[in-house]
């Protein structure tokens, strides 16, 4: 990953080989064609943040396409990480959307196998997975490093993407979560982001185990976090999100910080805080801020930990 | 109930079986329009009965087995408590008010609390409201 | 086995509740097994029609019958005469038993008086859960004797997902265990933990449903 040959030429990858610590923001796109609300995230995260990924049906409800949202981050001049679930699509279908991507200018790809659809606004549909996360990921690396797709036929034309991964330090099995890391970066991918971190001892514990395996030299890792808004969604999350649990601590903190613009405040201080504890492990390249509806908070937390401006 | 109705007793020869026979032994006897089927146990009994209870002309029908820990057959009145909450859910399917079948668990010496018992749910009516947004005339 | 579940009776209203003469059948193999389609929910089943038609005024004739496996035409032979005395034909079977009724007498109306589900055991008297979707292609012996298609809410086959937490599948916690917490666990039972660190490539479902309605031929057995 580091040997000077691009594999996307993607501006993401370029700073992470260089070492920078790099930062990625997520951005929700409208549940609809309403473009305002893009080009209002746009003008939020422009300059905030390296790449920003565009989700793909997020908690299976429908929004307008990832594969449409990052052409027109392209068409901006923006560097889009398009997100694509296993959920919603097959194999045909994402290695046609992913051929639609790259042409439309997308050098970012995360894979991810993406929430039951149960949680969504289409209960009743049926959904795909048809492949899970890591087969895609080697899917992907097929279509660019051996340019053949999943049925064996060449693949006419290049496909020069960066290949992304999510990790969950904190689900279970513990002992899964090192193994399944290892077997994302065996069938391809260029970098992970993690789901976000609240409880600190516990990725950092993951971390260990991961450079211990040698994983940190062979994937760039960013490390993901989410600021609060409220103690509120503090127990939310706690309570609602499966794989994420909210330490007392934190959730104490936020009730003691007041309401509105105050706890908005301390969510995003508590967020900084993070994110500078992170960059002093070993084996983490950047950070990926998944502020939910909440894009106002992504610049002011980048300044808050002193990484900005972004670098060229 | 109605002057036309009818009431069904199912009761639990461990339990209600005898305290039955005792005050029958003492010369009292069951209005006509309650009709007594003994249960060999609370585990013998099925839903069905109840059902093909009410299709014979039942509009009530009361079960009664034995205490918790006093059954013969250890869960057999738990069992039957389980056939009751079945019978009542397949009734209000077919538009019959769940209400109309009860559950009581008695012991073989409650013989003087027998015929109040059985008489209490015979002149039970739900709160008017009820009745009427179950939609039964 | 088979497991299904008796439809609401209202939905089996809709469908005999203007036939004079209805034939209830029953099945006693899986669904008997099930509670759902046996002699006995077929009494029961009856018994709600009398009643529920009787409140409607009405006062159909409904006979009840039973048969060893709706699903054999030796089986559903001796209901000839039956079926063609009555209007209509409820069948208490799974969908394959309402079927072949449907393929065995061909003027006879039947309808469907359960929601057949799945393929799969009891756990406990009471409690049925699904184990096989019949993929055509087991690999059973690949993940400790636990299917990750069935079993797994996203047929995941290198799961677990990051939705798993404390044992349980983030879609359904109370009722559904993580199907790769189970893998996992049994095989480090078994000593076979290495198969994990297998890249599972993507399943070939053309064995499966996906692939088309399947039909399996022993021409060693046709004449």
């Amino acid at each position: 990953m580091t040997q000077g040959v691009t594999k996307s030429g993607s501006r993401l990858e370029r700073l992470l080989d260089a070492g920078t610590f790099t930062v990625t923001a997520e951005l929700g796109p409208p549940k609809g064609t309403d473009l305002e609300v893009v080009r209002n995230k746009m003008g939020l995260l422009c300059g905030a943040c390296d790449a920003i990924n565009v989700t793909d049906n997020q908690t299976a409800i429908v929004r307008l396409s990832s594969v449409a949202v990052s052409a027109l981050l392209c068409r901006e001049g923006l560097e889009p990480v398009m997100q694509m679930t296993c959920r919603d699509r097959n194999r045909l279908a994402i290695q046609s959307d992913i051929f639609g991507a790259v042409t439309l200018g997308v050098r970012n790809l995360l894979c991810l196998t993406g929430d039951h659809q149960r949680f969504g606004n289409h209960p009743t549909a049926k959904n795909v997975f048809d492949l899970d996360s890591i087969q895609l990921i080697r899917m992907v690396r097929r279509l660019r490093d051996e340019r053949v797709t999943e049925g064996g036929d060449g693949v006419e034309g290049e496909v020069p993407v960066f290949i992304g991964g999510a990790a969950n330090p904190f689900g279970d099995p513990f002992e899964m979560r090192v193994i399944r890391l290892a077997k994302k970066v065996a069938a391809g991918a260029d970098f992970i982001q993690t789901q976000c971190i609240f409880d600190m001892p516990r990725f950092k514990e993951w971390m260990r185990r991961v450079v211990g395996q040698g994983l940190h030299e062979k994937v760039h890792i960013l490390a993901g976090v989410m600021p609060l808004k409220s103690a509120g969604a503090a127990r939310y999350i706690n309570n609602n999100v499966a794989g994420i649990s909210v330490p007392d601590a934190i959730i104490k903190r936020m009730s003691g910080a007041g309401r509105g613009q105050k706890a908005r405040d301390e969510g995003m201080r508590l967020c900084a805080e993070t994110i500078q504890e992170v960059r002093e492990i070993e084996g983490v390249h950047g950070v990926h801020i998944m502020a939910v509806e909440w894009e106002e908070a992504i610049r002011p937390i980048v300044e808050m930990v002193g990484l900005l401006p972004r670098p060229e | 109930m109605g002057a036309s109705d009818r009431m069904v007793v199912m009761g639990c020869a461990h339990s209600a079986g005898i305290a039955r026979d005792e005050w029958a032994a003492e010369g009292c006897v069951l209005p006509d329009d309650i009709e007594w089927v003994s249960l060999p146990c609370g585990a013998g009994l099925d839903e069905l009965h109840i059902l093909r209870a009410f299709e014979s002309g039942a509009d009530r029908v009361m079960v009664l087995v034995c205490n918790d820990g006093a059954c013969q057959s250890v869960t057999g009145n738990r069992w039957a408590e389980k056939r009751v909450e079945e019978a009542r859910r397949l009734l209000e399917e077919v538009g019959i008010e769940g209400w109309r079948v009860a559950f009581k668990t008695i012991s073989p010496t409650m013989v003087t609390d027998l015929l109040p018992s059985i008489e209490a749910f015979r002149s039970f009516a739900p709160a008017q409201d009820e009745a009427s947004q179950e939609g039964t005339s | 086995m088979i497991v299904a579940e008796r439809k609401p009776l209202a939905e089996i209203l809709s469908n005999v509740r203007g036939a004079g003469k209805v034939l209830v059948v029953g099945c006693n193999t899986c669904v008997a097994v099930c509670m759902a389609g046996g002699e006995k929910e077929v009494a029961i089943t009856a018994t709600q029609l009398r009643l529920a038609l009787r409140k409607e005024g009405l006062e159909p004739q409904i006979t009840e019958r039973s048969v060893e496996r709706q699903c054999e035409r030796e089986f559903v032979a001796e209901l000839g005469e039956a079926i063609a005395a009555h209007d209509v034909v409820l069948s208490m079977a799974c969908g394959v038993g309402v079927q072949t009724l449907v393929e065995e007498f061909p003027d006879a109306i039947v309808y469907p008086g359960l929601n057949t589900t799945f393929m799969g055991r009891p756990e406990e008297r009471g409690v049925w859960s699904e184990r096989c979707i019949g993929c055509g292609n087991c690999v059973l012996d690949k993940f400790g004797g636990i299917c990750p298609i069935t079993r797994c809410a996203k047929g995941l086959l290198n799961g677990p997902c990051g939705g798993s937490a404390n044992g349980r599948c983030e879609v359904d916690p109370e009722n559904t265990p993580c199907a790769w917490q189970l893998i996992y666990d049994r095989l480090a039972r078994i000593g076979q933990l290495d198969r994990l660190m297998d890249l599972e490539p993507p399943k070939d479902w053309s064995t499966s449903r996906h692939g088309g309605p399947r039909k399996m031929v022993r021409k060693d057995m046709v004449l």
